[in-house]
């Protein structure tokens, strides 16, 4: 019916059932797709059915048959797209950590001063950037060991639970980096996604326990939130953000000089200014500095609050319906999540009002996931650039508004705030329906428990994860182990750490490899007798494999096979199969005349009906089938598009990186050169020094369509005769002109040092002025950067 | 004597009692009930020693998910109350990375701040001592170091006026010392 990122959003509306009734459809271990019902079915059914998905899932491992028709295809593409997704949203994670260390860090090397020593740990975080090279383990015998650890670790979420509470916050960062991007990297599988849900379960219930207060749930910067962070950095909740949030971001910034300040000390100092502007000096009765109040109580102040105040609810009232809109479009673990913190809440404080614990659920869903997002877009992918001022301002506002709603103070700290209560009057009754509505999604630990079991069947259990990683994750446990071997139920883990004695260090960023570790578990075997195991008899067993191999014949046959044909008439279909050329077609037809047999003398089905209860069975999933294609087809469609987000934000993560290191290539080699002056051993016929570099040419429209040209003040029929030329006279130094085409003088010619960009980047400054454009600094630095590449070197 | 205006920025992880602490100092209230901040402005008019001061304070988000504001707040702000709560470790231990940031992004280590440990009611629930912080004040270069309660309204003015004189100083010196600093030619040089 649905695949897994749809399993994770159950509707509201079966809660229960759903849960239990999940089940597998035939695909490798990757991408163990489950699926819900509408409920429909009776307890029984459910039950049965699932053990059939399993079985078919099972059967599946021995890929003898492979499926060709449309829905498997779509399976393919939407299990290829979330591998992506997963890889790429990892990636980009420890990009942007580079990213954001090399910000800060660049301001300092513009000005010459940075130690020589941080000089060496900045060159590094370019190598690091490199990406890591596939890998085997150095040492072949440590990789059972750590295939057994991990496989513990994985499977019994708890250990890593209680590491996040001893961890200092500078280790929770990457010991979260390796349990969200690794160790529970298939984001988009149910078995992952639900031990990753149950390991954060016990870190909120322990930090429950040792909150006195609920006022202070929830709020200081503890594992739980820097958890939160990490895990709203995953493909679901970057797509929700991007589903709900871009549109109207988006909007709102295309409106650069749309100003909705309210503050009226703000609105007033504009004013007075203005009249200044004006006039040349301040109006009679204004005096320059005036309170609050008196601000507020200004008549040409209140006049233009007044309008602004309607506009800005109305703007948060959007905001606020199409959250509320996408209920269903909330990622499922962040719904469970928030459904804890309800269930938590009324366990500790039993008394405690239904409006607080929306309070609670709220402070946790706007405070830590959408208002950041709201404020600070740019670091969520949802725009391209920094948004200028007054847009930066109406979306601080807008998240005060949102925030305002879900946490009802009594008490406004900036007095102009209150104006915007009417906004939290309205939607008070909204809200709180919606915050519970967002905890109505169903539990997992039935399917958690099936898919365990699954998992737990198959042999081919691997890990992608890095050496260092390995080691990290380990040092971390050898650091903790006193701590961690205290709880209950973790001989496991002791003898495992035991065996493995003290954790390697980390090994230097070159020689850190990428490897499969194939995970196993040293103490349960793999589950021979799955009847047994879950608890079902011989017949369902045979029924479920006759279910699965008619399924398979019938959607390996062509569409207008004969023996296709409904009613359905299972001997045929057998004959039919046994008919064919193909090897494995005729083994399957054979199973299933065999099956059918088998069956009828355990009295499950009889020729006299045609197998009827049988027939059923297999009208029922290939229904269900086609309706998966559907909902396959249509999330593909909603995935392609974050992947492209993803990779987007990637692209200009690595530019940024690019310009840095050219960056840096050139400071050295000026450092260098002039080092080389003074000893005099010059190596100057190596590397030419003023090598020139262009004139590249671009026309106008080109640099428009890239962004390149944030505004033009050319007249649109003159456009098409404008171009630029480009040079570089020497690394670090562009000439940039502006021409007239048939003049033979240029129009204005601009000198620019790399230095003056970044610096005006770092400054948040973003347009460059040539008189008859402005052209956008980030997109001018990624220009450059393309064109003036000097062979891995500087440009 | 002119008025003179100056920007303060209040910076520290989330619910140690920024916003508590400015309410008593802005407005003399005090606010039991959590609100966590996402970004707040006030505007408060003082006299210390004398002067007159108009002061913009503007009250930030602990909460780690905004700190990406914190660079552009840092860059606008003239002086800063660094705060943690006596009653978290995890509080005081974010503030050096901090301090690291504002040295930088200000170029300076020279710059006016004062590090302030609240919830001193909180006596019985401390965890970080005054060892610790006074510890932390020195590395600094002996910036001034209080224990505060927004509760009780313990030094609350005091550690906004202790800035308010650091500011002053660092203004009047400044004009002293006359420093003429060529300025450097920023970019763009547009012939015709
Ligand atoms: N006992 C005691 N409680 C305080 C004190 N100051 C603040 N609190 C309480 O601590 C909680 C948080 O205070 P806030 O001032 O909102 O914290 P904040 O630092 O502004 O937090 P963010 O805005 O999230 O960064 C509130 O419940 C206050 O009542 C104090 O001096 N003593
Ligand atoms: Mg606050």
């Amino acid at each position: 019916m649905s695949s897994t990122a749809t399993m994770l959003a159950p509707s509201t509306r079966n809660s229960a059932a759903s849960s239990s009734s999940s089940g597998f459809v035939p695909v490798s271990r990757q991408n163990t797709i489950s699926s819900t019902h509408d409920g429909t079915r009776s307890i029984r059914a459910s039950k049965r059915y699932s053990h059939t998905a399993l079985y078919l899932s099972m059967s599946a491992q021995d890929r003898d048959l492979e499926i060709e028709d449309e829905l498997a295809r779509a399976q393919k593409t939407l299990r290829d797209l979330k591998n992506k997704i997963s890889a790429q949203s990892k990636k980009n994670f420890v990009l942007e950590k580079d990213v954001r260390y090399l910000d800060s860090r660049i301001a300092l090397l513009i000005q010459n001063r940075m130690a020589l020593e941080e000089q060496k740990d900045f060159e590094s975080h370019f190598e690091e950037s490199t990406e890591v090279q596939e890998g085997t383990f150095p040492n072949d015998q440590k990789t059972q060991a750590y295939g057994n650890l991990f496989y513990l670790l994985q499977s019994e979420p708890r250990h890593i639970a209680s590491l996040c509470r001893c961890v200092s916050m500078a280790e929770i960062d990457s010991l979260l980096q390796t349990v969200m991007f690794t160790i529970y990297g298939n984001q988009y599988e149910g078995r992952e996604e639900h031990l990753l849900l149950t390991m954060f379960q016990s870190v909120l219930s322990a930090q429950f326990e040792h909150t006195p207060e609920y006022s202070s749930l929830l709020r200081a910067n503890t594992p739980v939130s820097r958890m939160m962070t990490t895990y709203t950095r995953r493909g679901p909740g970057q797509s929700y953000l991007k589903v709900v949030l871009a549109k109207q971001i988006n909007n709102l910034i295309e409106h650069k000089d749309l100003n909705l300040e309210i503050n009226p000390l703000k609105v007033y100092e504009q004013v007075i200014r203005e009249a200044e502007e004006k006039h040349g000096e301040l109006p009679a009765d204004m005096p320059r500095s005036v309170s609050a109040e008196e601000a507020a109580a200004n008549p040409e102040v209140q006049q233009i609050i007044e309008p602004r105040l309607t506009y800005l609810m109305k703007i948060a009232d959007t905001f606020l319906a199409t959250i509320i809109d996408n209920l269903d479009e909330t990622p499922y673990g962040i719904r469970w999540i928030c459904k804890q913190i309800r269930s938590l809440t009324r366990r500790k404080y039993p008394d405690a009002k239904d409006h607080l614990i929306c309070t609670l659920i709220g402070g946790f869903f706007f405070l830590r996931f959408l208002n950041p997002a709201i404020v600070t877009p740019r670091s969520y992918m949802l725009i391209d650039s920094v948004p200028s001022e007054h847009p930066r301002r109406t979306l601080t506002l807008v998240a005060k508004m949102l925030q305002n709603l879900a946490n009802k103070p009594s008490y406004a700290k900036e007095p102009y705030m209150a104006r915007l209560s009417p906004f939290v009057t309205n939607n008070k009754t909204r809200i709180n329906k919606f915050l519970n509505d967002l905890c109505e999604v169903g539990d997992f630990y039935e399917s958690l428990e099936m898919d365990n079991y699954v998992a737990l069947s198959k042999k081919d259990l691997e890990l992608n994860i890095t050496i260092n990683e390995v080691y990290g994750t380990h040092a971390l446990l050898e650091k903790h182990s006193a701590e961690l071997l205290q709880g209950r139920d973790t001989e496991h883990l002791g003898i495992l750490l035991e065996e493995l004695g003290p954790a390697p260090s980390q090994v230097p960023r070159k020689e850190n490899r990428s490897l499969d570790l194939p995970l196993f578990s040293r103490w349960e075997g793999n589950i021979d007798d799955l009847s047994a195991a879950l608890d079902i008899t011989q017949e369902d067993v045979l029924f479920m494999e006759a279910k699965s191999v008619f399924v398979q014949l019938l959607r390996s046959f062509p569409a207008t096979s004969i023996a296709a044909r409904r009613p359905l008439n299972l001997r045929r279909i057998g004959e039919a199969a046994t008919s064919m050329k193909d090897i494995q077609m005729f083994r399957k037809g054979m199973r299933g005349q065999e099956l059918i047999k088998d069956l009828e003398a355990l009295g499950v089905i009889t020729s006299e009906d045609g197998f009827q209860i049988l027939r059923e069975e297999i009208e029922q999933e290939l229904q269900h089938l086609g309706g998966m294609k559907e909902k396959a087809v249509e999330e593909i469609k909603k995935l392609d598009e974050v992947y492209k987000t993803i990779r987007d934000h990637n692209a200009y993560l690595v530019s940024q990186l690019e310009t840095y290191k050219s960056y840096l290539h050139n400071v050295r080699s000026q450092s260098e050169g002039s080092k080389r002056g003074v000893i005099g051993q010059g190596s100057s016929g190596k590397e030419k020094k003023n090598q020139v570099l262009g004139p590249y040419k671009f026309t106008h429209q080109q640099l428009e369509k890239e962004g390149v040209i944030a505004k033009s003040n050319v007249p649109d029929n003159r456009r098409a005769n404008i171009y630029f030329n480009i040079t570089s006279p020497m690394p670090g130094t562009f000439v940039i002109s502006l021409h007239y085409k048939g003049r033979n003088r240029g129009l204005l010619e601009l000198d620019l040092k790399l230095d003056d960009l970044l610096e005006m980047q770092q400054n948040n400054h973003d347009e460059l002025d040539l008189e008859y454009v402005q052209f956008n600094v980030p997109k001018v630095l990624a220009l450059l950067n393309k064109r003036f590449a000097r062979k891995g070197k500087g440009w | 004597m002119p008025m003179k205006s100056y920007h303060i920025v209040i910076l520290g992880a989330g619910g140690v009692g920024k916003s508590c602490l400015t309410a008593q100092f802005t407005h003399n209230v005090w606010i039991e009930a959590y609100d966590p901040t996402i970004e707040d402005s006030f505007k408060k008019l003082t006299v210390v020693d004398g002067q007159s001061l108009l002061l913009d304070i503007l009250d930030t988000a602990g909460t780690e998910q905004f700190t990406s504001m914190r660079e552009m707040y840092i860059k606008s702000g003239q002086g800063f109350l660094l705060i943690y709560s006596i009653t978290s470790l995890q509080s005081i231990g974010d503030l050096p990375a901090l301090h690291d940031q504002i040295c930088r992004i200000k170029e300076t280590t020279e710059v006016p701040l004062v590090l302030v440990g609240n919830k001193s009611d909180l006596e019985n629930e401390r965890v970080v001592s005054r060892g610790r912080a006074s510890f932390l004040a020195n590395k600094w270069g002996g910036v001034p170091w209080y224990e505060s309660s927004a509760k009780r309204r313990v030094n609350v003015d005091e550690i906004f006026w202790d800035l308010c004189r650091q500011m002053m100083r660092l203004e009047r010196g400044t004009e002293e010392v006359e420093v003429k600093k060529e300025k450097k030619k920023k970019h763009a040089c547009v012939i015709l």
